[in-house]
């Protein structure tokens, strides 16, 4: 993911904390722009009808949080893995839930990695990084390739 | 009813008195009988006498002779037999005497009458001797004593017929009345029978009828409690959770803002080397005091992560499936002791297992929890000066199974007894780390478990904390709780 093409999609509705993973996510090295939205609903629209979005435009890569004020980031979920151009594109659940069932569902619907925020702050700045790292290295197909 | 027996009885032995009484009467109309029957055997002996004598006189055959000689044989016990059968008469008994009398004369003359004829000189003088004998007189008192004496016999037996009569009678009405008593207490116990069992089946359906309404509110009530249970697990979830949220930033930039105090430190440092009068002094007072300020936040920050940690571990407990299975009490009070054994001796303290525990059919790990926590409570307030004792017994009362963790510790204020199972609070002298969660825990889940808790104790001299829980734990579907 060292392009700079692909777009990091971050729906956070917690300003604080899209704050601390974008300054981490920064001190592992990854330079790629990150698009934040805190509710689901402008997020929705930007993921599908923004010209500069991902299904129109270019490959992206989701950090989804899934306590939103107007939605469920499970909704969001199913409806990027429910659609023809997003599906292969890579999610993150990133939440403060660790509720077994939870998890499962997520990875059932298709999430690509689920990551529980640690509230200890040294936990979380360290699981960050290494979820930095992890996206440094990561391949992000092509959207509409065949 | 007694009453009834009571008569009965009475009706049956009057019932034998009168029996016995006719059987008697019958005995003695018999008796008279026998007597005028002995009677009529003297009369018909006497007679014959008479007959072969006068026979003899007329014709010496064989014949007469022996109906002589039979008659004479016969006539003397004939006579006694009377004798013996009247003696219980004194009428009787002075006409026995008089008839023996005349019967002897008779025999004698008869047979003096024999004797003359049969020798053939002397016949001559017999049939005289007949001519002048007083014979027919003789005869004719014999008759009459006879007459008279059956007479008496025949009066008597008049007598002893009527009284039979009567006492047949008696006998009858006596049986009639018994017949008729043993019917009417039959009737009686029949019908109390009746009464008995109508009442009792009236008791019966009305018992059923109580129960089936008890039941159906017992239904209801635990209907309304887990439904508020849940009700409380998911706000506790809810608070629990979104409390986080908050708090992950207020670590997170205190973080942040610690990590700035490095620099910050240095360029104050190469500030006040290269150009002193730059640096102004509340500036560095302020550096100088974030460490300590950070140091607060830190600290209220990880003790309300703890206490949300704890509100969210409730909560999962309190979503967590039950088992319930049969929990051997006993073994169960005994591994907890065995894990704190160590502890146990060093505080010189003992726990006591009342054997045999009730059993009961719950879920195991959730039983395990509350009496760990009742058990390691006792261990921990225990009172100065005095060894630790902890009793903890089980026993059942009725559908329920009854738990006491018993000990003689420091005890709780009874203002305090219900605010201990509260969330956070805590009693007494606080010399002991802690919380403020075990007794919330056990409470909730004593509550999960279909049971109640609560606290007996006066300050100073130890607590019992009973434990109700049903004996078989009923599990019902419970709708998941989303996260």
């Amino acid at each position: 993911m060292s392009e700079h093409s692909v777009n990091i999609i971050m729906v956070e509705d917690d300003e604080g904390h899209a704050r601390l993973i974008e300054k981490n996510i920064r001190r592992a090295g990854i330079a790629n722009g990150i698009h934040h939205f805190v509710d689901g609903t402008s997020a929705l629209d930007y993921l599908f009808n923004a010209p500069d979005g991902p299904k129109h435009n270019g490959p992206a890569l989701i950090l989804l949080d899934l306590n939103l004020p107007d939605m469920s980031g499970i909704d969001i979920l199913t409806k990027i893995k429910s659609d023809e151009r997003l599906k292969r594109t890579p999610v993150v659940v990133l939440t403060t839930t660790d509720d077994k069932q939870e998890i499962q569902r997520c990875y059932d619907l298709g999430a690509n990695v689920y990551i529980t925020k640690p509230v200890n702050y040294e936990n979380f700045a360290k699981a960050i990084q290494q979820l930095g790292l992890f996206l440094s290295v990561i391949q992000v197909p092509e959207v509409g390739d065949a | 009813m007694i009453a009834g027996f009571v008569l009965l009885l009475i009706a049956g032995a009057a019932s034998v008195v009168s029996a016995r009484r006719n059987q008697a009467q019958t005995e003695r109309v018999n008796h008279t009988y026998q007597v005028t029957g002995a009677i009529d055997h003297f009369s018909i002996l006497a007679e014959q006498l008479e007959t072969a004598r006068r026979g003899y006189i007329l014709q010496q055959n064989d014949f007469a002779l022996r109906t002589y000689a039979n008659s004479m044989r016969e006539l003397p016990g004939a006579v006694e037999r009377i004798a013996r059968l009247t003696a219980d008469n004194p009428a009787q008994r002075l006409r026995v005497i008089n008839l023996r009398a005349v019967s002897e004369r008779h025999r004698a003359s008869a047979r003096t009458t024999i004797e003359l004829m049969r020798n053939t000189n002397t016949a001559m003088r017999a049939m005289a001797d007949f001519e002048v004998d007083s014979s027919f007189e003789k005869m004719w008192r014999l008759r009459a004593v006879a007459a008279d004496m059956k007479a008496i016999e025949v009066r008597l037996l008049a007598v002893r017929n009527a009284a039979q009569a009567r006492s047949t009678s008696t006998l009858y009405i006596v049986l009639g009345v018994t017949a008729l008593l043993i019917v009417l207490v039959m009737g009686g116990v029949v019908v109390i029978l009746r009464r008995y069992t109508d009442d009792l089946n009236a008791s019966q359906d009305r018992l059923r009828d109580l129960n089936t309404g008890l039941e159906g509110a017992v239904a209801d009530r635990t209907t309304e409690l887990s439904r508020a249970n849940d009700e409380i697990q998911r706000f506790a979830y809810i608070v629990s959770h979104d409390l986080r949220s908050p708090l992950v930033n207020v670590m997170g930039f205190t973080a942040e803002l610690e990590a700035t105090i490095g620099p910050l430190t240095a360029l104050a440092d190469r500030v006040d080397a290269a150009a002193p009068e730059l640096m102004a002094r509340d500036a560095r007072e302020a550096l100088d005091d974030l460490p300590e300020s950070i140091r607060f936040i830190r600290t209220s920050t990880n003790k309300m992560d703890r206490l949300i940690n704890s509100i969210l571990r409730l909560s999962r407990e309190g979503r967590r499936t039950l088992a319930p299975a049969p929990v051997d009490l006993a073994a169960l009070t005994a591994t907890i002791r065995d894990n704190l054994q160590f502890r146990l001796t060093e505080l010189g303290a003992e726990i006591a297992i009342e054997t045999p525990m009730a059993a009961i059919v719950s879920d195991r790990l959730a039983l395990e929890q509350i009496l760990s926590n009742l058990v390691e409570n006792a261990t921990k307030y225990l009172a100065p000066g005095r060894p630790g004792r902890i009793v903890v017994s089980a026993r059942r009362e009725g559908r329920r199974v009854v738990i006491d963790v018993a000990d003689n510790g420091r005890g709780v204020a009874p203002a305090d007894h219900e605010r201990i199972f509260e969330l956070f609070r805590r009693s007494g002298v606080q010399d002991q780390p802690g919380e403020g969660l075990g007794l919330a825990h056990v409470r909730a889940l004593s509550y999960r478990l279909g049971g109640v808790i609560g606290c007996n104790s006066e300050l100073g001299e130890g607590a019992t904390f009973r434990l109700s829980l049903p004996d078989i734990l009923k599990t019902e579907p419970r709708e998941g709780i989303a996260a």
